[in-house]
């Protein structure tokens, strides 16, 4: 058997393994490049931020009410991608952290939702703890795996790079799509594979710290980030002093106009108690934090954290990559369309293997059809369906980051159903277009209504072009998918002829 | 699928999975005491780049002549590197 073949078999079969985990990842990551835009855009409560009126003293108040025994508090000040103070504390039995938002300018709590974030979860661990992670770890080394040997097997990789031909057979349309998408997107895939891996690192690959540390992670993250620590003294706090005025401090360690990004407040009850400011993510792709540590009770300034050594330097610029929080919103536009690029890479890769088999009869091919409804077209279902919950649920709902994840489940166990009971069909296939259109048109409808600094005409007139965007980025998506459903209809009924003779004009 | 292909290929994977694995893990060891920087650095680096083995170990283990051949070559290789690596107990934890 040749390399090609060889590799051939590896492609298609790690491929279609890994096809449907990777399609979640890669498309909530997709959509989790605009996490705090649409965090935002979930709160229509929100106010568009003139002025930052609240300072971190209050909003401490604001989580020490809500846990006074906590084991470590955290806030983030207002940014330009996120104009509310983040607030929310590590409970003392360890447990989840709770987080809630703050009005920067009012002072008032914001009504909770999943926001962004939701989706952000979903693509690194798939909401499933520890095990998720390693999951999308193994995802993540199989499409590192497919990319390498689908170069390997693409032959005519420059030349198929300008082949596209929509008319000719069903499978080589897919086939095209695949090899066109997968050759323009590989550069980024592979990037965002490997530094994908890169982020999670410690978790995946222990050699290192094993031989080198001993096994001690807290030693070699020591070392690496050159935290500064305290022990607790075991005698209760002083008063606190003022974080504004910590922050103040810190800007001037910093030397730069560096904006505040993560406070936390180590060991509040105890007479160790520090106050912790890092630097914002916000510029270039390596942040190293450059964390500020002062004493809590006596405002004295304790240690200002060296920048990275090389090797964690390269290490974080890797995951700054990945993460996109550098740059400008016309950077995450483009992480957002490669990002599909790779979605409809994964789906018409799928598509290839069904159209191959289809003929012949394979037993999978139900199967795999069935999947591919479920799971493509489920998921983006579901999305939206959890958007429209966090518009619709009332703001004072008790446990509402509950509802809006059991709406995103539920639609998306109805999606199931329905491609078991129809087989995975291109009827499915077209119902599935229709309930997208409705419920990516419905959204828009949403923003007409609702609380009123939430609507689209208010973000229009105030010109947040980002909130209008999202609401125009949903009528595209729901006219586009209006389409395709109706396309699907069409070939159906008419004779396939007249369907070819008709489908030059689109060509 | 023959009874010989199927154990062909069983082997492959195993050694893709398994010896892939255990060759990305002895390498990264291996780099973490021999490179000649700093412990933190060495650490990084070598991490870092452990999914590189890993996915040419996975290639080579379908790639290869001989299933055998995609056993054993990867396998002798990690032992190799693993006993350069662990040996030496104080080498690898040098500042």
């Amino acid at each position: 058997m040749s390399l090609r073949q060889s590799m051939s078999g590896l492609h298609t079969w790690a491929g279609l393994l890994v096809s449907w985990i990777l399609f979640v990842v890669l498309f909530s990551g997709t959509v989790a490049v605009f996490d705090k835009e649409l965090t935002r855009w979930m709160i229509p409560q929100l106010h568009k931020l003139e002025q930052v009126k609240v300072g971190a003293d209050p909003v401490r108040e604001l989580i020490v009410e809500r846990a006074p025994k906590a084991h470590g508090y955290w806030m983030h000040p207002p940014t330009e991608r996120m104009p509310y103070w983040t607030a929310g504390w590590e409970p003392a039995d360890f447990s989840e952290f709770q987080s809630f938002l703050v009005d920067a300018q009012s002072g008032e709590v914001l009504p909770k939702t999943v926001g962004g974030n939701f989706f952000l979860e979903l693509h690194y661990e798939l909401h499933g703890g520890l095990l998720g992670l390693y999951v999308v770890g193994v995802a993540g080394v199989f499409m590192l795996v497919a990319l390498v040997s689908g170069v390997i097997v693409h032959r005519r990789i420059f030349k198929d790079f300008f082949t596209l031909r929509p008319k000719a057979a069903r499978q080589r349309a897919w086939l095209d799509a695949h090899n066109v998408l997968g050759v323009l997107g590989l550069p980024f895939h592979l990037l965002m594979a490997y530094t994908g891996l890169a982020i999670f690192i410690t978790f995946y690959m222990t050699a290192g710290i094993k031989v080198a540390y001993k096994s001690d992670m807290e030693h070699f993250f020591h070392d690496v980030q050159g935290a500064f620590e305290r022990e607790e003294l075991g005698k209760p706090a002083k008063a606190t002093k003022s974080i504004d005025n910590m922050i103040l401090k810190a800007r001037e360690a910093w030397g730069d106009d560096s904006q505040v990004g993560w406070i936390n407040i180590e060991h509040p009850a105890d007479a160790a108690a520090m106050v912790q400011i890092r630097k914002a993510v916000d510029k270039g792709m390596v942040n190293d934090q450059r964390t500020v540590s002062f004493d809590s009770g006596t405002g004295a300034l304790l240690h200002v954290q060296k920048p990275y050594k090389p090797g964690y330097k390269t290490y974080a610029w890797l995951t700054g990559l990945h993460m996109a929080q550098f740059g400008n919103d016309l950077l995450r536009v483009m992480y957002f369309v490669l990002g599909l690029v790779g979605c409809v890479m994964v789906f018409g890769g799928l598509q290839v293997w069904v159209s191959k088999r289809e003929a012949r009869g394979h037993r999978g091919v139900a199967l795999v059809r069935t999947l591919n409804g479920a799971v493509c077209g489920g998921l983006p279902m579901a999305s939206l369906g959890l958007l429209a919950a966090s518009r619709l649920l009332p703001a004072e709902l008790l446990q509402r980051t509950r509802w809006e994840a059991t709406v995103f489940v539920v639609i998306w166990l109805l999606a199931l159903v329905h491609a078991l009971l129809r087989r995975g069909s291109r009827a499915m296939a077209r119902e599935q277009f229709v309930a997208l259109a409705a419920l990516a048109l419905l959204l828009p409808v949403l923003s007409l209504f609702g609380p009123e600094p939430g609507r689209v005409t208010t973000h229009f007139a105030s010109g947040d072009w980002m909130m209008v965007g999202i609401d125009l980025g949903l009528l595209l998506i729901g006219g586009l998918c209006a389409f395709l459903g109706w396309r699907l209809g069409q070939e159906r009924a008419a004779p396939v002829r007249e369907r070819r003779a008709r489908n030059e004009e689109y060509a | 699928m023959s009874a010989a292909q199927a154990g062909a290929v069983a082997a492959r994977t195993l050694s893709a999975v398994v010896g892939g694995y255990a060759l990305a893990y002895t390498a990264t060891a291996f780099l973490s005491v021999y490179l000649p920087m700093s412990r933190p650095d060495r650490v990084s680096l070598a991490s870092l780049a452990c999914f590189i083995v890993w996915v040419a170990a996975i290639i080579y283990a379908f790639g290869a002549k001989s299933p055998w051949r995609a056993v054993w070559l990867p396998a002798a290789l990690s032992v190799v590197l693993g006993v350069a690596a662990f040996l030496p107990a104080t080498y690898g934890v040098r500042p």
